[in-house]
């Protein structure tokens, strides 16, 4: 198997070669992928509004931010600086802890999720044997937080938001673990990069949405959910509920839930394309193309080659997948409380049961196809 | 002592300290939300001590049925039960104070026995470690398989037994073959209609 | 059995419908995408207004009478005539004359009665202020020359949709002179008053 560029051991050499022991060498580097990851997210919120509010406004023709920076690419920087410099207000008769502790808690999470997701071979913070699994715990802690925020803001909007939320939240999971579990079940690990690497091989043919196209379409349907996108934003359906679990919040406290919800979506985005879409396999294998023209694949400069286009890959995936969200937030109109429910348990999760029995049945009857 | 060893204790110390901190919170907090955010606390920083102990996939089970299912459906029923009630002060009320200090203070001593007199040795046997997920699913379909085929008969009997709480008696509007009571219509007299016959139409 | 397949079936099909459905209003979002903005970028390019416009009230304090009929005519009783009785003369001499906007509805009922034409409509619309008391417009400011969009160097004017030739949706890049669909109204007009005497004929 291709090993893939291996950064960490080339810092750690480099370091030990200048004198360093490699213990220390091995503690330098630690912080350095989380510091990136880190900024990275951060960067994605800024690309993600940016590309939201002009996809927004080409659906509707508008022309969307355009004096802030170069075609208005500075607009989220401007509402980030608005959003910290603004006053931060705890209302009189709200409870101050739980208040301030709730935006806290639904933002943790879903940073600490990126701990999974591969940008190639080996750029991953950690590989973690459970992966995916960890994803679907961690993002099962953000409901306590959305529950905390509701009842601390002391507003029946606030409470029922923030129950909304929980409820929408907790319903969508099992068939989104469940639709995990049939690609986990073919590739015979929790792990991302097992996952990407079982797709690997036949380019765009390999890839796990072929194999399974029920699953693709519940899991991104319930990332939606969770993520409280457009067809499902009911927690904070404004015509009923006021802004829901953010009715009281303002400046930065708001803006961590703003800063949450994009980067939960930039997240599904990026777990959706590393399950069904590949990962940072291009649609053409480069390992392939590479042993066509008869390039070995230790080469220094294909290494290279094979990692930028890898991360350049599984981003192009992942906000292709933001642009169809972004879409579907201008195409389809907000859905009742029962609709949902009713969907979550009486559709979504049947469906994944079945997608699941046949997966594991397939696995049997063809080993070679689905991951024997 | 090496950086990861000073990290885990590190590590050890907060998450004990987090773990018993929230549990005396739990118990002894009047604020019942207050409680339950804290026991969620709790459960997060034992998947933490999970972690320390090398098991990875028990912390993450641990975060996703405990934190993310059992605290946040007692926070379902804190927060959706709203049933207000005055507070009566129960006569002996001390009674049941002792007993409940006694049962504590025993259990305390059991626990401290058994703690003092196990055998902490610790194993050889290298930690499965990444392998948890495979060694724990064998034993779930082999030698555990009595134990874990009755806890999912109990989360059954619980499933059913929620849907027969929670579920209404259907109550038809009206019998089928019974004509519709009149009790339910709005006492006005039935109006004639006007005839359509031509020539009566007012204003010819 | 069959009738639980039926079932199965029809809830299918019915899915895949709506999924179809999704497909349709997904292809109509994409195709908007393609099309150009068709907003007026406000600050920089101004629509200009209809010449029945109502915007803010222009008045003559030379021509006015002060008889007060806009007063009795104004929903709301809104202009203030200040006047007193000159005996000498015997006319009434205005003294001040005020219409708030920050109340006026706009109708134009004073204008469409005023006998002497002193109220008029004109087509400026920016009155946003920093308190609503500066919206209390006195004779002189409400005698001030009106902003005309054509007039003003910084703003691009654009034509309104109707005011656009035919088969045109965009405003910009026109020809300075193209004229605009169907008549105008003088067009009307004179079509009206040369078919009228034929018209008198017959009819006689």
């Amino acid at each position: 198997m291709n090993q893939g560029i291996d950064l960490q051991g080339s810092f750690v050499n480099a370091l030990v070669d200048l004198g360093i022991s490699p213990g220390a060498a091995s503690a330098l580097w630690l912080p350095l992928p989380m510091v990136v990851i880190l900024i990275g997210a951060t960067v994605s919120i800024f690309v993600t509004v940016w590309l939201e509010r002009k996809i927004s406004a080409a659906a509707q023709q508008r022309i969307g931010p355009e004096f802030a920076g170069p075609l208005g690419t500075l607009q989220a920087a401007a509402d980030g600086i608005k959003l910290i410099f603004k006053e931060d207000i705890t209302p009189a008769k709200a409870d101050p802890i739980l208040f301030t502790l709730g935006p806290a808690i639904v933002v943790i999470p879903v940073f600490l999720s990126y701990l999974i997701v591969p940008f190639g071979q080996n750029l991953v913070i950690t590989d973690l044997g459970v992966g995916i699994f960890l994803w679907i715990a961690l993002s099962s802690i953000a409901p306590i937080g959305l529950l905390m925020s509701g009842y601390s803001s002391n507003n029946k909007y606030s409470l029922l938001g923030g129950l909304r939320a929980a409820a929408q939240s907790i319903s969508y999971e099992i068939p989104m673990a469940l639709a995990v579990l049939a690609v986990v079940l073919m590739s015979n690990s929790l792990s991302t990069i097992d996952i990407v690497n079982q797709q690997s091989g036949y380019g765009i043919l390999g890839w796990n949405i072929w194999r399974q196209p029920a699953g693709f379409l519940i899991f991104w349907i319930a990332a939606l959910a969770e993520c409280e996108r457009l067809p499902f934003d009911l927690p904070e359906a404004e015509e009923e509920l006021v802004a829901g679990y953010q009715t009281e919040y303002t400046g930065m406290k708001f803006g961590l839930f703003y800063v949450g919800s994009y980067v939960n979506l930039v997240l599904s985005a990026l777990i959706v394309s590393i399950l069904y879409l590949g990962g940072w396999e291009s649609p053409i294998s480069v390992s392939w193309l590479a042993s066509l023209i008869g390039v070995s694949e230790t080469t220094p400069w294909l290494q290279v080659i094979t990692a930028s286009l890898g991360i350049m890959m599984t981003l192009f995936k992942a906000y292709a997948l933001v642009f169809i969200a972004v879409l579907l937030r201008w195409t389809m109109p907000r859905i009742r409380i029962d609709q949902l429910l009713d969907f979550g348990w009486k559709f979504l999760l049947p469906v994944a049961l079945v997608n699941l029995l046949l997966t594991a049945a397939l696995k049997l009857a063809f080993p070679v196809a689905f991951g024997g | 002592m090496t950086l990861a060893e000073g990290v885990q204790l590190v590590a050890f110390g907060i998450l004990t300290a987090m773990t018993l901190g929230g549990a005396l919170g739990v118990v002894l907090l009047d604020n019942i939300v207050y409680s339950a955010f804290l026991l969620g606390g709790v459960f997060t920083s034992m998947a933490g001590l999970y972690i320390l102990l090398n098991a990875g996939f028990v912390a993450a089970a641990q975060v996703l049925v405990y934190v993310g299912a059992v605290n946040v459906l007692i926070l379902f029923g804190i927060m959706l039960v709203n049933k207000e009630q005055e507070f009566t002060p129960i006569k002996q009320a001390w009674v049941g104070k002792v007993a409940t200090g006694g049962v504590c203070v025993g259990l305390f001593a059991l626990l401290t026995a058994s703690v003092l007199n196990t055998p902490w040795a610790i194993s050889a046997e290298v930690p499965t470690g990444e392998m948890a997920t495979v060694v724990i699913g064998i034993h779930f379909f082999t030698d555990y398989l009595l134990p874990f085929e009755l806890a999912s008969v109990l989360l059954l009997i619980a499933l059913i037994g929620a849907i027969v709480l929670a579920r209404r008696e259907f109550i038809p509007d009206v019998a089928p073959g019974e004509p519709a009571s009149e009790a339910l219509q709005l006492p006005e007299r039935p109006r004639e209609l006007v005839s359509s016959v031509p020539g009566s139409e007012p204003g010819r | 059995m069959l009738g639980f397949l039926k079932q199965v079936g029809d809830y299918a099909k019915e899915s895949l419908q709506a999924a179809k459905y999704i497909g349709q209003g997904l292809s109509v979002t994409f195709d908007h995408m393609s099309r150009r903005p068709i907003t007026v970028q406000y600050p920089y390019e101004k629509l200009i207004p209809s010449e029945r416009f109502r915007g803010r009230i222009h008045f003559e304090f030379d021509k006015c009478i002060s008889c007060e009929v806009c007063v009795r005519v104004c929903p709301i009783n809104l202009p203030v005539v200040d006047w007193d009785f000159d005996k000498t003369t015997k006319k009434k001499n205005l003294k001040h004359y005020s219409i708030d906007f920050g109340v006026c509805i706009f109708c134009g009922n004073c204008v469409e009665y005023c006998p002497t034409n002193c109220l008029s409509m004109t087509e400026e619309y920016e009155l946003a202020s920093y308190d609503r008391h500066e919206l209390n417009y006195d004779n002189v400011a409400l005698g001030r020359l009106p902003y005309k969009v054509t007039q003003d160097p910084m703003v691009t004017p654009l034509r309104e949709l109707a005011y656009l030739p035919k088969g045109v949706m965009d405003p910009h890049d026109l020809p300075p002179n193209a004229r605009r669909a169907g008549q105008m109204p003088q067009e009307i007009l004179e079509a009206a008053q040369k078919a009228a005497p034929k018209e008198t004929k017959t009819e006689s």
